[in-house]
């Protein structure tokens, strides 16, 4: 994964999301094998996907708790496993969940092999707007100017409030401003930084690794693959070939 | 050079931090700007760059500063800003040094090619593919410098070059600072190092131009500098130590 061409991954992960997508949202085993890319993809990686659930501990219930009312409002019974009957919308929070989860999973795998710069790189030869990429781009960086103020500044607080749990309430206001205050100037500065060395909308990508031939094996292995799980129902084939 | 005509400017809402600073700078100028906290340096440096709208006219490379030749002039400027963590935002110092030159149109073999060189000057070849925001503040500062000299312009404004390095790397700056062909305006509290690098200095107090003379003329001048909230350079002042207990 990690000697795949980022433009390979990219467009295999995004074409792995389309995928999951589109399946119908009661046809739960025919998604259930998208499952096995990321996994695979997980392995060949080196990265456990422990690793990946962690990370993602914040938004994962969020994207789960999207399909959440669904059984209250789809309530025919689809099929019976014993007495008990599931209901459409219990099976569609289920694949719903599911598509969520693996989406997740494939869009983590992505960044975690490929730097961002590799990312904005391969998306401009896919002539997405420059305007999209160099936002992204900056959005990182920014990120961690605004991280950055944020360390700073608690330590300075917590030096001069010693043995006190968090900030105190009283200072969140001038905090927060604080925050802002500052965060926008160095925005600017570094800005302006880069109008001065002749920034004109555009960044300029380092060559990145270019697909070799191997790459390009595996980049069409997978993309067939990936559209066979979506035009078969694998698991129904499989079952009927052994019943 | 650079020209300044009669320049204020004030930022919204406060007192002139630049009022009426007019002087010209020819071509291979090393300047010294002095001046106490607040005196108004980095405003200067911001108006030479055009970073800010001042009033009065201001003349760079033989080019008016003002919206269309902005890109023009500034290709030809170089400014080490006073914070390094302001300064650099590509991920890795090689990145950020080939930056600048890459958008300028040369090839990033090329740009590579120069880096390379600037970083074997400074001796910090050891830094080249280290994380921008995991450095030690004087690393920063080597780095941030080494992305200005990367650019090769023509006229280098800096500002407090020497702050946060140790002694051996502020003498290797010095030393190539003293190699270096190009203008300079150095913006600095480290007197000793204006007096070696520079054979001109301003003095600045509350925005207006109070000294320009040769360096040795004006940092001589006792009175002239304690007037405006400065001290002898230590070489001229002699080196003053704490005064302690005498040993028995
Ligand atoms: N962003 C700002 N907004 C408002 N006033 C400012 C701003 N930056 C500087 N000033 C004011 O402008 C004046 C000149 O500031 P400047 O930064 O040019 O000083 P300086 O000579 O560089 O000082 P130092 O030696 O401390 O770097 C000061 O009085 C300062 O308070
Ligand atoms: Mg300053």
């Amino acid at each position: 994964m990690h000697r795949l061409a980022p433009l390979a991954k990219l467009l295999l992960t995004m074409l792995y999301i389309l995928v999951t997508v589109s399946f119908n949202k009661y046809d739960i085993t025919g998604l259930f094998v998208m499952v096995l890319f990321p996994v695979v993809g997980y392995q060949f990686s080196f990265i456990p996907i422990r690793t990946c659930f962690y990370k993602l501990r914040i938004v994962m219930p969020l994207v789960c708790a999207v399909g959440l009312f669904n059984p209250f409002f789809d309530k025919n019974i689809l099929f019976y496993v014993g007495n008990i009957g599931f209901s459409g919308g219990v099976i569609s929070m289920v694949t719903l969940m599911m598509k969520g989860i693996f989406c997740l999973m494939a869009s983590f795998l992505l960044v975690a092999t490929t730097r961002i710069e590799e990312i904005c790189r391969a998306l401009r030869q896919l002539h997405f707007p420059k305007m999209l990429t160099s936002l992204l781009l900056l959005t990182y960086r920014y990120i961690s100017v605004l991280l950055d103020e944020v360390s700073v500044m608690t330590v300075a607080y917590h030096l001069r409030a010693p043995g006190q749990k968090g900030i105190h309430v009283s200072a969140w206001g001038s905090f927060l401003g604080q925050l802002i205050l500052r965060s926008m100037d160095r925005a600017e500065n570094l800005y302006d930084s880069m109008l001065l060395r002749g920034f004109h909308g555009e960044f300029t990508y380092a060559e990145g690794r270019n697909s070799s031939r191997h790459g390009a094996i595996v980049f069409i292995c997978c993309a067939i693959l990936i559209m066979l799980v979506r035009l078969y129902n694998l698991p129904a084939i499989l079952t009927s070939l052994f019943i | 050079m650079l020209d300044f005509n009669n320049v204020t400017y004030s930022y919204p809402g406060g007192e002139p931090a630049l009022n009426g600073i007019s002087f010209h700078i020819s071509d291979g100028e090393q300047i010294g700007l002095i001046g106490a906290n607040g005196a108004g340096k980095s405003t200067l440096m911001k108006a030479a760059l055009g970073l800010i709208g001042v009033q009065g006219t201001i003349t760079a490379c033989g080019l008016q500063m003002n919206k269309q030749n902005l890109s023009q002039i500034r290709k030809h400027l170089g400014y080490v800003l006073q914070n390094s963590d302001n300064q650099m935002f590509m991920p890795t110092v090689i990145e950020d040094m080939i930056f600048g030159p890459v958008n300028y149109g040369m090839s990033r073999e090329e740009a590579e090619k120069v880096a390379d060189k600037t970083l074997a000057q400074l001796g910090m070849e050891h830094l080249r593919d280290r994380h921008n925001h995991r450095m030690s503040g004087g690393e920063k500062r080597m780095a941030a410098i080494a992305t200005i000299l990367a650019m090769e312009p023509k006229l280098m404004l800096m500002d407090e070059p020497s702050a946060a390095l140790d002694p051996r790397n502020r003498r290797i700056l010095i030393d190539m600072l003293n190699q270096l062909p190009v203008t300079k305006i150095i913006a600095s509290h480290d007197l000793d190092m204006i007096l070696e690098t520079c054979d001109r200095v301003i003095l600045i107090n509350d925005g207006q131009i109070v000294a320009d003379g040769d360096t040795l003329t004006v940092l001589s001048n006792k009175t002239l500098l304690e007037n405006n909230n400065l001290e002898l350079p230590f070489c001229l002042a002699g080196i003053p130590m704490k005064k302690r207990p005498k040993m028995q």
